[in-house]
């Protein structure tokens, strides 16, 4: 019931505010409920590359959390393989039905411009993260620039 | 049931008998009955057990009590008493020195308020009296509930009441009049609808009293009384109050839920300890510290280290420790059908432990060292994979004893209903009454007592560091094996053994227990 009215409006305002680092919001033609977009990284490794992520909202929201997972292949300690995220604000212990979409998009490209290897998803590459940071830089604009997506001209 | 019927038959007992035990046990002399319990005995432990509407009645004592000194609302004094373990005092202190830092830490009060007036303690202290007098601000008068005030009284410069005004939810992006509109302390204003519905996702996902402000990043907590007024469905409401219930006895240092399967008694004790509580509905026995089974003499980190450690492990245990040993005489097969571990094969008629499989005449009290781990006393110099073969050793020595003895308290169950089956016969056959035989089940119960504790100084001694206490330990641990041997002995051959000397080894072995509990089982209590 919610969930429609609610969509459209953080929709047309997250499409409105024209964030740089958050790009080409789009809902499915058929499906308001799974919403595309391409992070635009500023920090390194990740400024070389952009990525898509998609994010999952339930019948019941804003009640229950959105879920957000990359499409990109993302070298990164707190994103899985799968594409997966651990994103504390939009957990369900932590959840309020008042955080918008863009709150939790700007959760999300802070976590991504500096990783939390405290609770990393990818314990290897946390350790390497935190052991060597050369290496983990190096791997990480290598993976970037074979995985990601061009990013936007402007 | 047990131990109504033996009061009973004990004051049956013969005229004669009756006498003798009264003119032993009543008089000035008797140094036992004068013993402080507190004292005496190190498992001494004062409890109640209450069913839920005592413990309801007993927190709405508390919750009554603090209204009438700082005259606020029960949903909000409830709120105060959970988050201070329910101690009416320290409440009062702290409001006194600082009402509005309680309400803050509470979570009643966001850290800043828009109020900022309420800077001294005695502008909080009126503002704490408002808040709980007047509860929800809504944007307009709301008739029906009289807990609720208008927005125009606490923000008058924002009202115009003459023209009602609409705007939008932030959670569902619908507008509407003002009059709809609830926010707690912190102002965060949403529709009641969405109010509504977000209790309920909370409630239903086992949250009651910890539901928080809609808004990102604020903490200030829902009161009861809101989420009362709001939620209407019945089956909603009765499942945040059960919920909330919960979480008032788990808030409150001196109640613990009876964890027996569907029991609903609530044990309260003034002293918080590792000591015994048995609910008297569904009769479990628990810690009342950590609500696990009980463990003296050992502690309750240490047991659930112990716990986990055997739940990683047993797998490997079990491989290695069969259920069946051979005659260390004859050699032939003997599977372990008693409790006992004095064993004779029943071929060669040879009596050996079942632990270590040594003679049993080497069993003396004295010489009784099979319960004692010896350390490799090179194994500083052995090699990595050396010491790690001697720790696992080390693990099953004190696993094999524990589960041992946690098959030995089974099968002497089973003991007990072979014996209760003899003695029927008996009855039966002439030889004796019922009365008579009931001094048997006391031992077999006391048999039991024994030996559950002699299971738990396992993981107590498997955990002890290396030194003449764990020397004296593992000597007393061994004296009570012994004893509780004898003991278990004595009763499988019950017919054959006189009652005098049953008697006496069930005293033996209870007081080998309590010398090892008084020395090794410090309660430490916090009030």
């Amino acid at each position: 019931m919610t969930a429609p009215r609610r969509l459209r409006k953080e929709l047309v305002d997250l499409q409105e505010s024209s964030l740089k680092s958050f790009r080409d919001i789009k809902a499915d033609d058929d499906n308001l409920l799974r919403w595309t977009g391409l992070i635009v990284p500023d920090n390194p490794p990740y400024n070389k590359g952009a990525f898509r992520i998609e994010i999952n909202f339930p019948a019941e929201y804003p009640f229950k959390p959105p879920k957000i997972s990359f499409k990109t292949k993302i070298y990164h300690p707190n994103i899985d393989e799968k594409g997966q995220v651990c994103l504390p604000i939009i957990s369900t212990e932590n959840w309020k039905p008042a955080t918008r979409t863009d709150q939790v998009v700007q959760a999300l490209i802070a976590l991504i411009n500096d990783p939390e290897p405290e609770h990393p998803l990818r314990a290897e590459l946390a350790e390497e993260f935190l052991k060597d940071k050369k290496k983990f830089v190096k791997n990480a604009e290598d993976y970037t620039r074979k995985h990601s997506e061009k990013r936007p001209a402007d | 049931m047990d131990s109504d019927i033996e009061m009973e038959l004990e004051s049956d007992n013969d005229g004669e008998f009756d006498d003798d035990y009264d003119y032993y046990n009543t008089g000035e002399d008797c140094d036992v009955e004068r013993l402080d319990p507190k004292r005496a005995d190190p498992e001494y432990f004062e409890y109640e057990c209450l069913t839920v509407e005592d413990i309801e009645k007993l927190l709405n004592e508390l919750v009554e009590k603090l209204n009438t000194i700082l005259q606020i609302t029960p949903s909000l004094a409830k709120v105060l008493l959970l988050e201070h373990q329910w101690n009416n005092a320290a409440v009062v202190e702290k409001y006194r020195q600082d009402a509005n830092a309680l309400l803050v830490s509470a979570r009643i009060k966001p850290p800043t308020t828009a109020v900022d007036a309420a800077s001294t303690s005695a502008a909080a202290a009126a503002q704490l009296r408002l808040s709980s007098s007047s509860g929800y601000r809504t944007s307009t008068a709301s008739s029906s509930t009289s807990s609720l005030t208008t927005a125009a009284s606490s923000n008058p410069q924002q009202q115009q009441q003459s023209q009602p005004q609409r705007r939008m939810c932030p959670v569902c992006a619908s507008t509407q009049p003002n009059d709809k509109f609830y926010s707690l302390a912190c102002g965060h204003s949403f529709c009641k609808d969405c109010w509504t519905i977000y209790f309920e996702t909370q409630i239903f996902q086992g949250i009651s009293i910890q539901i928080g402000c809609m808004a990102q990043q604020c903490n200030v907590r829902v009161p009861e009384d809101l989420v009362l007024t709001l939620v209407t469905r019945p089956v909603m409401r009765d499942k945040y109050q059960q919920f909330a219930f919960k979480d008032y006895v788990k808030s409150h240092p001196q109640l613990r839920f009876c964890p027996g399967p569907n029991c609903q008694i609530i044990v309260q004790s003034s002293e918080i300890c590792a000591k015994r509580a048995i609910c008297k509905v569904c009769h479990t026995g628990f810690c009342f510290k950590c609500g696990m089974d009980y463990h003296a003499p050992t502690d309750c980190q240490i047991i659930r280290k112990w716990l986990t450690k055997c739940a990683d492990d047993s797998e490997t245990a079990n491989y290695i420790s069969a259920h069946t040993k051979d005659c260390p005489k004859c050699h032939i097969c003997i599977e372990k059908n008693g409790g006992c571990n004095h064993m004779q094969c029943f071929n060669c008629k040879h009596d050996f432990c079942w632990m270590c499989l040594g003679d049993w005449k080497t069993h003396g009290s004295e010489y009784y060292e099979c319960s004692r781990y010896k350390d490799n006393p090179n194994i500083a110099n052995e090699s990595v994979h050396v010491q790690a073969r001697e720790a696992l050793k080390k693990y099953l020595h004190y696993y094999e004893r524990w589960e041992n003895h946690s098959k030995s308290l089974k099968l002497e169950q089973q003991t007990i209903d072979r014996l209760r089956q003899r003695i029927n016969t008996k009855v039966m056959n002439g030889s004796g009454t019922w009365i008579d035989w009931q001094y048997l089940f006391n031992a077999a119960a006391l048999l039991a007592k024994c030996r559950y504790t002699l299971q738990y100084t396992y993981p107590y001694a498997y955990y002890m560091e290396p030194g003449s206490r764990k020397n004296l330990f593992e000597y007393q641990q061994a004296q009570l094996e012994a004893e509780i041997e004898n003991l278990s002995w004595k009763i499988e051959r019950a017919e054959t053994t006189d009652r005098a000397v049953l008697e006496n080894q069930m005293d033996i072995a209870e007081k080998r227990r309590t010398t090892l509990l008084k020395d090794f089982f410090p309660v430490i209590v916090k009030t």
